[in-house]
């Protein structure tokens, strides 16, 4: 007995909902009725008896009464049960929120990576180009003062050494297109290294399937013949002599014909 | 090759009778079948896969045509094929049907693995030397040896008539008409005639079409109907057949056309023995009259033995026809009784 009415004692802790009192002042809330939670339990088990008694009698009430009990018990459970898998759901919910905001954050984090990487990429391109430009008008810059250091240069001379500079720098550039370009064409050929492994894969598959299947299928081995070996004209033959000067006329122009055929 | 190791292989023999509408085979393992001389290749990618065959052979490439580019590789006896350099591709086309037909007679033999495989092959009298070079060069890629041989000679060796024998094989394709006295015979000892099973079937469709207006036919049906009923002289049954017209099956009595269609066989083959009976030694045409084999798919017509017979007896003063009892198979037996005959060194030089 003592057993239920500590379960009775938590059911009811459990369907109370809490508050302060700073909220039901609030709510307009000046004076409070306190009732413990013995006498609630003490006012269920009194209701519950003397509804029992009025409704049966001696043994019958009794046990309606353990039986009420017992059921009310396993209502707990389950319900405790239901309590403990929905904190379990909500804990996996939350758990899932945390990690979709992790997948957010890292997102972001790896947006700002890329764009932080696109500028320093055009960056680089632009400080490249930059500093390319700067070369090339300083070596300009020394080749022109080079000619007028060397007092009054021929039309020919410049020329020479304007076209000197010219080529090496459209040499350099040449270069790293060659570069780019072999790179790209090793990247193709690459691919279709992996593409021809794959198929050479399937096809190994196809064929072993092919073998499986030729091996289920039933196998003819042929018909035996009659002969062990090779018979020729039997002695006493009718015509034995005649035959075989046909056997050799007819060996003689097929034999002519295999060497018309080799020849 | 010794004589364990042989003892080990065992040897298979076999005779090949290659026909312009028929390809026969006789084996030493007892096997004995016959294809229509008909290869087949799928005309493209949808046909193939719904086929699920590369090449498809005799009857079943007759009734698969619709999809098949259809191929019949001996025109009159002898490949279509001539070897020319400037051979188109058509020609090649017949080429390797031509081969890969032989290849699946020799395969319809069911040869062991483990056998040698000899094997004589009928050839057309007429046949070239490129032609009989196709020939053996598709059956070599097949068996272990290969030897060609005289269809007309082949028929005659497999009933042991060597000697003052008249051969007549009526193919599909050509009539031959061969004279024994022997040896091998040679040119002068031959005839063909372009008269045969196709020119009595070309006969039949003209007189069909010209005696039963609205009847629809094809050239194969008119084969089967001349096959089932056809005959010289007098007819032991009407040939009471049912042919489409319209649409719908209609029953026409072709009994008359047939005789007619079918007694066109006779004046060449008289005209034949005519020549090679004058032409023998006088001593021995009256023998080489009276001993006449008639032998071929073209000898299954009815009566021909005795509208022949009775023809000879008209223009040459009499003569005995003899009808082989296997005429589908006579050239094959014979080629088959050949190989046998042949002596082991022979065989061992040709490989």
């Amino acid at each position: 007995m003592g057993g239920f009415k500590e379960s009775l004692a938590a059911a009811v802790r459990q369907m109370a909902f809490r508050t302060s009192l700073d909220s039901l002042k609030k709510k307009g809330v000046q004076q409070v009725s306190v009732l413990g939670i013995d006498r609630i339990v003490a006012l269920v088990e009194a209701a519950v008896h003397r509804s029992l008694r009025s409704h049966l009698v001696g043994i019958e009430r009794e046990a309606v009464a353990d039986a009420t009990k017992e059921e009310f018990l396993r209502l707990l459970r389950s319900n405790e049960d239901l309590q403990r898998q929905k904190s379990e759901i909500e804990r996996l919910k939350e758990r899932a929120e945390e990690e979709i905001d992790g997948l957010r954050r890292e997102l972001a984090t790896r947006h700002q990576e890329l764009q932080l990487r696109l500028e320093q990429g055009a960056q680089a391109v632009a400080d490249r180009y930059e500093g390319e430009n700067a070369a090339i008008a300083q070596r300009v810059g020394e080749v022109l003062r080079s000619l007028a250091g060397a007092g009054a240069p021929t039309v020919a001379d410049a020329e020479a050494r304007v076209v000197e500079l010219v080529l090496d720098v459209v040499s350099g550039e040449r270069r790293s297109a060659e570069e780019a370009r072999a790179a790209l064409r090793d990247r193709e050929v690459e691919n279709l290294q992996r593409r021809i492994r794959k198929l050479n894969d399937a096809l190994g598959q196809t064929e072993q399937r092919l073998q499986e299947v030729a091996a289920m299928k039933s196998v003819d081995d042929g018909i035996s013949s009659i002969y062990r070996e090779v018979q020729g004209l039997r002695p006493g033959e009718v015509q034995a002599q005649k035959k075989k000067e046909l056997m050799a006329e007819i060996f003689k122009a097929n034999l002519e014909l295999q060497r018309k055929l080799e020849g | 090759m010794t004589e364990s190791k042989q003892k080990d292989h065992g040897v298979l023999y076999i005779g090949m009778d290659l026909g312009t509408s028929r390809t026969s085979i006789s084996a030493s393992n007892g096997v004995r079948e016959t294809i229509f001389s008909v290869v087949g290749y799928p005309k493209d990618v949808v046909s193939q896969k719904l086929l699920k065959k590369d090449v498809l052979y005799g009857k079943e490439a007759i009734d698969k045509r619709l999809s098949l580019k259809v191929y019949k590789p001996l025109e009159k006896g002898v490949l279509k094929y001539t070897g020319d350099a400037a051979m188109d591709g058509e020609a090649k086309a017949n080429l390797k049907a031509a081969q890969d037909l032989i290849g699946e007679a020799i395969r319809h033999a069911r040869p062991r693995k483990d056998e040698l495989v000899y094997c004589v092959i009928g050839a057309p009298a007429e046949a070239s030397v490129k032609n009989r070079a196709a020939i053996v060069e598709a059956a070599r890629a097949h068996v272990d040896s290969v030897m060609l041989c005289s269809e007309p000679f082949s028929v005659a060796y497999g009933l042991d008539w060597l000697e003052d024998v008249l051969v007549i094989d009526i193919g599909a394709g050509t009539t031959d008409l061969c004279r024994m006295h022997g040896t091998m015979p040679e040119e002068t000892d031959q005839v063909m005639y372009d008269v045969a099973g196709d020119a009595v079937d070309a006969e039949l469709a003209r007189l069909v079409a010209e005696s039963c207006p609205g009847a629809q036919f094809t050239v194969q049906m008119i084969k089967e109907i001349k096959e089932r009923y056809g005959f010289v002289g007098d007819s032991a049954e009407r040939a009471v057949v049912e042919l489409p017209v319209a649409g719908k099956p209609t029953t026409f009595d072709l009994t008359q056309q047939i005789g007619k269609a079918c007694s066109i066989l006779i004046d060449p083959i008289l005209k034949g023995i005519t020549k090679l009976v004058a032409t023998f030694d006088p001593e021995f045409q009256q023998k080489l009259k009276n001993r006449v084999l008639l032998a071929g798919g073209g000898s299954m017509v009815k009566g021909l033995d005795s509208a022949v017979e009775k023809a000879m007896r008209e223009r040459l003063g009499g003569g005995k026809v003899v009808r082989i009892e296997e005429p589908i198979y006579g050239g094959a037996n014979g080629a088959l009784k050949i190989a046998h005959d042949m002596p082991a060194d022979y065989w061992e030089q040709l490989k």
